[in-house]
This record gives structure tokens, C-alpha cells and sequence, in this order.
């Protein structure tokens, strides 16, 4: 790899550290959904540093020019990033569900009466999709 | 036997004053609990005028968790039944009886079934179909044999609430898949006759392409229900 490009990439690698680095600082990203995306930047780094190492997996895996295995990896690595959102997604969606429920439970338990319906008018409704209420 | 009859309801203000009226002239004994799913037509403060417990839900959740949050408070309450009970009319108070006496002789579940009743309302062929696919689903994937698995009116015993009103109640989709769940989780299950009415709703299953991704939703959930590991169904 020409030099030139090596110090680019590095560069802009280092930059998207910082930027995650900052946003973990300051609070707006989570510390636990930080590591997948300093790894990714790590891997780079090496990848870089290291463009032998990149060579020898595109002949691993059988590809033809190192491009191909470097999308292939992003690719890869974005359909896990896909899947683990997915999850967590359907973590959260567990829990709002279980807030809400105490929350009526809740009020209910102790004779408040229900404020008017959450939703002001032209706010968007998320659509569930069910049949039965249909 | 202590009962309480949960009305799942989504913007059925104007059903729920027969539904409840004639619940209550059948059911004087039994308690009534209105779970409203964020309903925009008011239907809170309507089971609330008709004297019933309301329980609002502050965000639109769907059935199954409007559902959900009635046997939660049933549980709680310590009702020895908990009766899941459509908002829309298609239900007759008449076929409660048969229910709680089946969970009072025994059974977990009691699930009202229009196939053991002659003259019910049987809805469309797509919902023909549809109940066919997934009675025969039901009974390949766990020798359940009941016939009206995607019934709404179900009778619940204690050990039924308290496992519908965990994790383990599949609350996106809950017809034949929460009953595959609690066949796996070692309850009784039985069925009683239910003379199914028409919905008094006129938007139902029928729009668009919607029953199509209910079916196939369904059957996914079925599967899993019936695939999953034997180890969370028991806690």
C-alpha cells in the first residue's frame, strides 16, 4: 500500500476514533454499544499497518483482489450490526411494553383517572399492525 | 369462584354499552375490567360511565398486550378466573358459564370454540381457511386437538395468568401460539362450545393484504412457540 494512501486512511481512521471516543465522553453513546464500533476502527488501523495481513485472508477466502474482501468484511459487519439492533430493538420493545402496562396498572390502582389520550392530533401513530383490533 | 371479565378494547365506544349491559345482565356476579388500548373515540370514559374498571393503557400496544395488562391486574387481584372477553359483540356472555365451570373443574384453560357450536358465526373462507391452518398447525406441531385456536374468548385459571402474564405470553400474536405455549408449559387445555356472532365492527381482517401477513405471522409465532427451548416455558 503507497504510503500517501496509508497516511489518508490512517488519518481519517484516527478521526472516527476521536469522534467515537467524544461521543462516549459526553454520554451520547453508551459505553457497552461503543467497543463494536473502536473494534471496527482497530481493525482498520491494522489492516492498514498491516496490508499483508489483508493479502493473505483474500487468499483465504478464495477472493480475487483485496477490494472484494474488504467489502465483503464491511458488509458482514454491518448485517451484524443489523442483527444486534434487532435485538436490542426487541429488548426495548419488551420493556416499553411492561412500563406501560404498570403504568395503567398503576393508575389504576390508585383511582387516578387516565389523562385524555397521549396522542395530539397530527402526531403520527406508530402502526402495530393488528388484526384483531381492526 | 371469584371472576373477572377483561374486555380488551381499541376505539369501541360504541359497542362497549351493549357488550357490558349484556354482560352484566347475564354475569351480575362477576366483575368487569375495560382495558383500554388507547383508544381516540373515547371509549375509557364510556366503560368508565357503564361503572366498569378501566385500565388505560397511556400507549397504543395492540391486543395482545391490552390483553396481557387485564390478566395482569386479574392476577393481581386474586381472581380465581380470568375471562378474556372481545369488546366488538362477537361474544355471548352466555357461553362464559361453560368456561368458568370447565377452569372450576380443573382445567388451566377453557377456550370457547364456535366449531362445538352449531349456527356460530363462521366469517369469511379466508377465516375458514385460516382457522383450518392453524388447527391443523397446532395439532402437528403439539397433538393439541382444539379446533378454534385463534378464539379470543378463553377462560383462565391461575397457573394460566400467571404464565400470560410473563415474558413467555407471546403478547405480538397471541391466538394459537399462546395456546401451543401453554400446552407446553404443562397446563390443561379444553374447549367448551362459544356461539361466535359477526363483529359489529365493519373494518376487520378483510382489508388489503393484511390477513395474509396475519397468517404468516402467525405461523412464524406458532413455530416458535412450538420450537423454542423447553427451559424458558418453565420457571
Amino acid at each position: 500500500m503507497p504510503l500517501r494512501q496509508q497516511v489518508v486512511f490512517l488519518a481519517l481512521t484516527g478521526l472516527l476514533l476521536l469522534v467515537i471516543l467524544e461521543l462516549v465522553r459526553r454520554r451520547r453513546l453508551r459505553v457497552e454499544y461503543s467497543w463494536v464500533w473502536l473494534a471496527s476502527g482497530a481493525s482498520i488501523v491494522l489492516l492498514i499497518l498491516r496490508y499483508d495481513l489483508l493479502l493473505a485472508l483474500t487468499e483465504t477466502v478464495g477472493a480475487v483482489v483485496p477490494t472484494s474482501t474488504l467489502f465483503f468484511l464491511c458488509i458482514l459487519f454491518l448485517a451484524a450490526l443489523c442483527l444486534d439492533f434487532s435485538v436490542r430493538l426487541t429488548t426495548l420493545t419488551r420493556q416499553v411494553k411492561d412500563l406501560a402496562q404498570e403504568l395503567a396498572l398503576l393508575r389504576h390502582s390508585r383511582g387516578e383517572p387516565a389523562p385524555p389520550t397521549a396522542l395530539r392530533a397530527g402526531e403520527r401513530e406508530h402502526e402495530r399492525g393488528d388484526d384483531r383490533f381492526r | 369462584m371469584r371472576t373477572l371479565i377483561v374486555i380488551p378494547c381499541r376505539d369501541e365506544a360504541r359497542n362497549l354499552p351493549d357488550v357490558v349491559g349484556e354482560l352484566r345482565s347475564v354475569r351480575p356476579e362477576d366483575d368487569i375490567a375495560v382495558v383500554d388500548d388507547a383508544s381516540r373515540d373515547g371509549s375509557a370514559e364510556v366503560a368508565a360511565r357503564l361503572g366498569c374498571d378501566v385500565v388505560r393503557l397511556p400507549l397504543h400496544l395492540g391486543y395482545g398486550a391490552a390483553v396481557q395488562a387485564g390478566i395482569k391486574l386479574g392476577q393481581r387481584g386474586g381472581y380465581d378466573v380470568v375471562v378474556t372477553f372481545d369488546g366488538d359483540g362477537q361474544h355471548d356472555p352466555a357461553d362464559v358459564a361453560p368456561l368458568v365451570a370447565a377452569v372450576a373443574g380443573g382445567a388451566d384453560l377453557a377456550l370457547g370454540s364456535r366449531f362445538q357450536a352449531p349456527g356460530a358465526y363462521q366469517g369469511g373462507p379466508l377465516r375458514i381457511a385460516g382457522r383450518r391452518l392453524f388447527a391443523a398447525l397446532c395439532g402437528a406441531l403439539t397433538g393439541l386437538a382444539l379446533d378454534d385456536p385463534t378464539s379470543g374468548l378463553k377462560a383462565l385459571g391461575p397457573r394460566a395468568q400467571a404464565l400470560f402474564a410473563s415474558s413467555r405470553f407471546p403478547d405480538r400474536f397471541p391466538d394459537a401460539d399462546a395456546l401451543v405455549v401453554a400446552h407446553r408449559a404443562g397446563l390443561l387445555l379444553t374447549q367448551r362450545p362459544a356461539r361466535m356472532r359477526a363483529s359489529r365492527n365493519v373494518h376487520s381482517m378483510h382489508d388489503g393484504l393484511r390477513p395474509f401477513a396475519y397468517a404468516a405471522n402467525m405461523v412464524l409465532s406458532l413455530l416458535v412457540a412450538a420450537l423454542g427451548r423447553a427451559r424458558d416455558l418453565r420457571e
